[in-house]
């Protein structure tokens, strides 16, 4: 069993995406305790430029997978190589759909221990120790690879699991994996549509201003972005928003949409199901604004505020450019 | 055409959930149902039935003996036989033991597209239709928001970072679809009568050419702690002021945690 630590570097547009950057920071640290290298696994379009890159951030090396806009699937045959030859202790995914399809891919296609979407990770006694919450929080679990089990581990990482470092002045040191072929090439993005500007990526904003059916409208949300943009942070919604079209599915936090893990979660017109909740439960500030006193979401916000969203919301976001000085 | 859809009975969102002393899920503490993701890759494999362009839809469990009660519910949605894989050593199994055996099954049961939820309600790793894929040698399709079957193509749409991709690959596929394919059907009664008389056959490890040992056990994991998360202090609640005095209440929290 080796010591290495590797990631999953995802890079679309020429530039690493917030995840490769935090698994970055998270590789170095577990490889601390390990005793072996962060080692970048890059793919997507701009990986073969910018992997060395990743040097900067806590990456020792960096094996580029492929530059293509293919499904990240299609990565997984020269992933395994690179897994195979590179004997690492773990291998650390995004849990993100690309990260958790290349993550699956690894574990059937080598046979290996899984865990996650854990929120945190350490080493004990030469194993991985992963830390998750299962059955829609309500129970955390500690797990490891078993007595026997084949190395490495595979662990999904929740965004905002690891903070990425302020960047030094290192590079990676840049190898090619070695082309593989598996069936998964066989599935191909025929057709690629934009529907509206990139936003923020929500799994990636530490402020989040989430909108729900009591904001009642498209244009309800104006007042939010405007709330997001005073925090500097992004807008989310519930399933109920995005159903009803009022925001794209993009926005969507919960079991379906995006798991998030921001510093500040700021819940407005959202009753909290637990479908939500699961989306939003490691938030470390909760927030609620919401005129039912006795919805969900006022059992398990840190501040409950019960009031109608749009006396407050404007005010809100004066009171909080007037405070930094804007 | 054939569809068989992949089908794993959890416990009730709301119920309340135990470990067992060597730290499994009490599956017989809770009520049990279908995994409410799954009932979405039901609905897809029912539609694209009533559609023409699937004959047979089944579905495949694995699971303990209760879980039999999860195939008749999806068989009293529609569709027409299910199978159960059940044995003693895969009581905790773990993603991998999981895929593998039912990517065995599958392998036996040969549909053109093998589909599942895009995650389970109680683990959420989503790791399983992708290792399924990897271990029967078969294109992956997930996530999909709809899915198509056009000739010997499986077509899906996929939300991508600012909009959608289409993706296409050759059948036999595997697919997992989201929530929005469309929201999944009551049974009727009729429905739950007409799925009493449906084939639920039966399979253990040794059906399927597996051995216990094959499988690890049933896990290449194992949980070492099972513990309640970290009780949070009690709400903080503003109520009953005026927006101006609730405005700055709010700011000077957020002030107070360095959030602003």
């Amino acid at each position: 069993m080796g010591s290495d630590v590797f990631f999953l570097a995802e890079f679309s547009d020429g530039a690493p995406a917030r995840s490769a950057l935090e698994l970055a920071a998270g590789a170095a640290r577990i490889a601390g305790e390990s005793g072996g290298a962060a080692v970048a696994l890059a793919y997507g379009p701009g990986a073969a430029k910018g992997a060395a890159g990743l040097g900067a951030h806590g990456a020792k090396r960096a094996i580029v997978l492929g530059d293509d806009p293919a499904p990240a699937i299609t990565y997984s045959g020269s992933a395994a190589a690179a897994v195979k030859a590179g004997e690492p202790l773990v291998v650390l995914a995004p849990a993100t759909p690309n990260g958790r399809d290349l993550a699956a891919a690894l574990v059937g296609l080598l046979g290996l221990p899984a865990f996650g979407p854990a929120r945190a990770i350490s080493v004990a006694g030469g194993r991985i120790r992963s830390e998750q919450g299962t059955l829609q929080g309500t129970v955390i679990t500690l797990s490891e690879p078993a007595d026997g089990a084949p190395s490495p581990a595979v662990v999904l990482v929740l965004a905002n699991t690891f903070a990425p470092t302020e960047p030094g002045g290192g590079q990676a040191e840049v190898s090619q994996a070695e082309a593989a072929q598996t069936p998964f090439g066989a599935a191909m993005i025929v057709e690629s549509h934009a529907e509206q500007a990139a936003a923020v990526n929500l799994e990636e904003a530490t402020m989040i201003v989430a909108g729900g059916r009591g904001v009642g409208s498209e244009d309800g949300f104006a007042i939010l972005r405007d709330l997001a943009a005073a925090l500097g942070g992004a807008v989310g919604a519930s399933r109920a928003a995005a159903d009803a079209g009022w925001v794209p599915y993009q926005l969507q936090i919960g079991q379906t949409g995006k798991v998030v893990k921001p510093a500040l979660y700021l819940g407005v017109g959202i009753s909290g199901a637990i479908q939500h909740r699961v989306g939003m439960q490691s938030a470390e500030n909760v927030v609620a604004i919401n005129k039912d006193p006795d919805a969900p979401i006022g059992e398990f916000a840190d501040l409950f505020v019960v009031a109608d969203l749009f006396a407050i919301v404007p005010k809100l976001t004066e009171e909080i450019r007037r405070r930094k000085g804007n | 055409m054939k569809i068989v859809v992949c089908i794993k009975q959890v416990p009730a969102t709301a119920a309340e959930k135990r470990y067992t002393s060597d730290l499994r899920l009490d599956r017989s503490a809770s009520e049990n149902v279908i995994n409410p993701l799954d009932e979405y890759a039901v609905e897809q494999a029912l539609r694209l039935q009533e559609s023409g362009a699937v004959e047979n839809v089944s579905y495949l469990s694995m699971g303990p003996a209760q879980a039999g009660e999860a195939l008749r519910r999806a068989m009293a949605m529609g569709g027409d036989d299910a199978f159960l894989v059940t044995d003693d050593a895969l009581a905790g199994a773990d993603e991998w033991a999981t895929a593998r055996v039912l990517a065995a099954a599958l392998d036996k049961l040969a549909p053109d597209v093998s589909l599942m939820g895009m995650a389970s309600d109680d683990a959420r790793g989503s790791l399983v239709p992708g290792a399924v894929a990897a271990i029967r040698g078969l294109p992956l399709l997930s996530y999909a928001s709809e899915l198509r079957l056009e000739g010997n193509t499986a077509r899906i749409r996929r939300l991508n970072a600012s909009g959608f991709d289409i993706i296409e690959a050759p059948l036999p596929v595997v697919a997992s679809v989201t929530d929005q394919v469309g929201e999944p059907r009551y049974a009727s009664l009729k429905g739950i009568m007409a799925a009493r008389r449906k084939t639920l056959e039966t399979w253990s490890l040794a059906d399927l050419g597996l051995s216990a040992a094959g499988v690890q056990g049933g896990a290449l994991t194992r949980v070492v702690e099972a513990r309640a998360p970290e009780a949070k202090p009690p709400t903080e609640r503003i109520e009953n002021v005026g927006a101006d005095e609730a405005v700055t209440k709010i700011a000077d929290w957020l002030a107070a945690r360095k959030l602003i």
